[in-house]
């Protein structure tokens, strides 16, 4: 791995966000190094969602900054929003475009010269095995093919931090393994790749740092040595959460991995 | 089970009316009209009470062929049902449709217009009130919950069947060669009626409501006045029609919805699939003067905005109401009676206003999809003159021809460019408007691949807050075209090209106005509009 720079890909202070009486992020700091494979794992509701979307501009937090290769998200969004590529979780597309119109919909919408989005986009169909599906509308995708097509949009324009909210939900193994390829080669190059989970396991194999969030907050970050402390993610994530959580409510986590 | 979906319709109306105070303003109203118009239907049967049999057998056959039309036809060119009791919400209980046909039915009468309607088919039992008349008495007060009934399936059915047909390619296609076979009948039952003249046509009256009086339109208010008339076997006969009638509408209502449980509207059929409409047009247009990234976004965001009027059934249904049905029904009944010549003539500025302002929804249509928007940060002069674009490329071509139209079925073809300039203004004006309260004001529609013609429960109150903004705002805005126009109709024809030059100016200063506001109002709120349109 390159030695870290100074300046983090990513670097949230104080984030908080409440949606009524309710607090989904309670002023949570994290700091993603550029370069690194970064997991954020935690139960349902822990706040991942919430988290992400304030981190990418999609959604406008109450409190904190967040930073970007050193470029404030809500002072200099445009430059910012070149910098980063989002994968949403349970967000629509515009599903009456065909995949390859999306994609290069995406990268137009960025504004991308016509022809480099064509070549892209090529190159982006052929990486996520999105050929077969030929000129059919999104709305007629299964939901593994509709996540992918949502991966390519997240890429076309060359970000250098990617952050994916679930993007291995609804995805067949095949997919998934091409998938990881892609994004370990990106993050091989010098990019950086932030993906939200609830699957520990998946976590465990594919990236090299995790934050383990819940309430709202970062109970605990940093490499994955560091964290599981030798006892591997799933037990380290219970104590983590406390006597509560027992094995009863990890008992759901395993087998709702796609 | 019946009992069960009736408890479920009034939690439902008492928690939206909770939710919602507007709603409740609109039920009073509802009501308050309702009362008012119901002294009239009374003074009316009381009246025909005293006429004839034959008489009262004609205006009843008529009246009834109406409202059987109307509650056909209406729903459908003004979406507006309440889907909360959509069967598809009930496709997880496991209960097969057909058992639930009798609660929705009765849930479903449950409603102003309904109970209006019921009153009305109850005017026979009034008309055939005299001591002479007792057996079509009985026969009438037995066939209103037949009459009622059928027309509020009618609408069911008709809604159902166009939104399958709107959705699917298929069905589509038939149901276009249907439809143009309707126009086709109907054009020439106008054009008879035309060469008779209304004079003509009112004598023939008689014989059209004898051959309507068999037919499933008002075989239930023909029945009565046949026993009145002393024809027994004709009284069964008309009887059985409407009785069979409305059960081959239950029928067709319950098919539909097994239909919609088994394969959704928007999901069957064969796989959709289109030619790259996107990219290669992009770089056709992109090596010319729009270069700069933000007009290759607008040019991308115009280009989808048009695959939306092709493919997504909630623009097809806009289509329908606001274009095709009044050119229609303009041309239809221009043909026929002497109308006032500013009907056809006021055609143009209505159709181009109903599409342009119509487009306030445009950013609740992409749903929460727009984040593609936000993340990408858009310009949002981009974003707005995408839209626009999408809509003028075929919008202006259209308002020309509608508007030169216009003038010739009026017969004043000297006003053909004045027409056409209060189009086109109006057209400027309704997007300009709609460039900004698109940005500012959303509410919840039919979800892509939802029903276009189901509301979603919760959005009354934000949906008349954002129409009566963006109507007000249109009628001011184009204010200026229309006088011109009227001075051209009114008092000096040669004034026409003034009203076309103050239409294209007006129009397009007010498009180039709501590009760049609405474009400050999304650069400032894009992501506030995100939050709310993903809830």
């Amino acid at each position: 791995m390159p030695p870290e720079p100074a300046v983090p890909a990513l670097r949230l202070r104080g984030l908080g966000k409440r949606f009524g009486r309710t607090v989904a992020v309670d002023a949570l700091d994290l700091d993603i190094p550029a370069g690194s494979f970064y997991g954020v794992v935690g139960p349902n509701g822990a706040g991942k969602t919430t988290t992400l979307s304030m981190a990418t501009g999609l959604l406008e937090p109450d409190t904190g900054t967040v930073h970007v290769h050193g470029v404030d998200v809500w002072r200099e969004p445009a430059r910012a929003a070149a910098l980063v590529g989002v994968l949403p979780d349970g967000l629509r597309l515009f599903d009456r475009l065909t995949g390859p119109e999306l994609i290069a919909y995406a990268g137009l919408l960025r504004g991308l010269r016509p022809d480099v989005v064509a070549a892209r986009r090529d190159d982006l169909v052929a990486a996520l095995d999105l050929g077969g599906a030929g000129r059919t509308l999104v709305t007629d995708y299964s939901a593994g093919m509709t996540k992918k097509a949502a991966l390519a949009c997240a890429l076309v324009h060359a970000p250098r931090l990617l952050v994916l909210d679930e993007p291995f939900e609804a995805v067949d193994p095949v997919s998934a393994a091409a998938i990881r390829g892609i994004l370990r080669s990106f993050v091989a190059e010098g990019g950086t790749v932030v993906l939200s989970s609830h699957v520990m396991a998946l976590v465990e194999a594919t990236c090299d740092h995790v934050a383990v969030v819940a309430a709202g907050r970062v109970l605990a970050a940093g490499t994955v040595e560091e964290v599981s402390a030798g006892r591997g993610l799933d037990q380290r994530f219970v104590e983590l959460l406390g006597g509560g959580a027992g094995p009863v409510e990890l008992s759901w986590l395993r087998p709702s991995s796609g | 089970m019946a009992a069960t979906v009736l408890r479920l319709r009034f939690a439902l109306l008492r928690n939206t009316l909770r939710a919602e105070p507007w709603r409740l303003v609109l039920l009073v109203v509802g009501v308050l009209w309702a009362l008012l118009a119901l002294p009239s239907v009374l003074s009316g049967a009381v009246w025909l009470s005293g006429q004839g049999v034959d008489v009262a057998h004609d205006v009843l056959v008529v009246a009834g062929t109406l409202l059987a039309v109307g509650w056909a036809v209406v729903p459908v060119v003004l979406p507006s049902l309440d889907d909360s009791l959509d069967v598809r919400r009930f496709a997880t209980s496991g209960v097969p449709p057909h058992r639930l046909v009798p609660g929705l039915l009765l849930a479903s009468l449950l409603g102003v217009p309904t109970a209006f309607t019921a009153m009305v088919c109850l005017a026979p039992v009034i008309v055939w009130g005299g001591p002479g008349t007792r057996p079509a008495l009985v026969v009438a007060a037995v066939l209103a919950p037949v009459l009622a009934a059928t027309c509020v399936v009618t609408s069911r059915v008709a809604t159902g069947a166009v939104a399958r047909a709107l959705g699917a390619r298929r069905a589509r296609e038939a149901g276009l060669v249907l439809a143009l076979v309707g126009v086709l009948a109907l054009v020439a039952v106008v054009a008879g009626v035309g060469r008779l003249g209304l004079e003509g046509a009112l004598e023939r009256v008689p014989a059209v409501a004898e051959v309507l009086g068999w037919t499933p339109l008002a075989a239930g208010w023909a029945a009565p006045a046949a026993l009145a008339a002393g024809d027994v076997p004709g009284a069964v006969g008309r009887g059985a029609v409407a009785v069979g009638s409305l059960a081959a509408a239950v029928l067709a209502w319950t098919r539909l919805m097994r239909l919609a449980v088994v394969r959704p509207p928007a999901q069957h059929g064969a796989l959709r699939r289109r030619t790259d409409g996107v990219l290669p047009v992009v770089a056709r247009v992109a090596r010319g003067r729009w270069g700069g990234p933000g007009g290759v976004a607008a040019t991308a965001v115009a280009l989808r905005s048009l695959r939306s009027w092709t493919a997504d059934p909630r623009y097809a249904a806009a289509l329908l109401g606001s274009v095709a049905a009044p050119v229609l029904i303009v041309v239809l009944v221009a043909t026929v009676v002497d109308t006032p010549a500013a009907l056809p003539l006021g055609l143009a500025p209505f159709v181009a206003g109903s599409i342009g302002w119509g487009r306030h929804d445009d950013v609740a249509y992409d749903g929460s999809a727009f984040w593609l928007h936000v993340a990408a940060r858009v310009p949002g002069w981009s974003d707005r003159l995408g839209r626009a674009v999408g809509v003028l490329v075929w919008a202006v071509p259209l308002v020309v021809v509608v508007g030169v139209g216009g003038a010739l079925v009026a017969g004043r073809a000297d006003l053909a460019a004045a027409s056409v300039g209060a189009g086109l203004g109006v057209l400027g004006a309704g997007l300009g408007v709609s460039a900004v309260t698109s940005a500012a004001l959303v509410y919840p529609v039919p979800a892509a691949g939802g029903d276009p013609y189901a509301a979603p429960p919760g959005s009354v109150g934000a949906s008349l807050v954002a129409q009566l903004v963006s109507s007000v705002a249109t009628a001011v805005v184009c204010a200026p075209v229309l006088v011109a126009y009227a001075f051209a109709v009114w008092r000096d024809a040669r004034l026409g090209w003034v009203a076309l030059a103050v239409g294209a100016v007006v129009g397009g200063a007010a498009l180039a106005c709501g590009v760049v506001l609405g474009g400050r109002v999304l650069d400032r709120g894009a992501v506030r509009l995100l939050t709310r349109l993903r809830s």
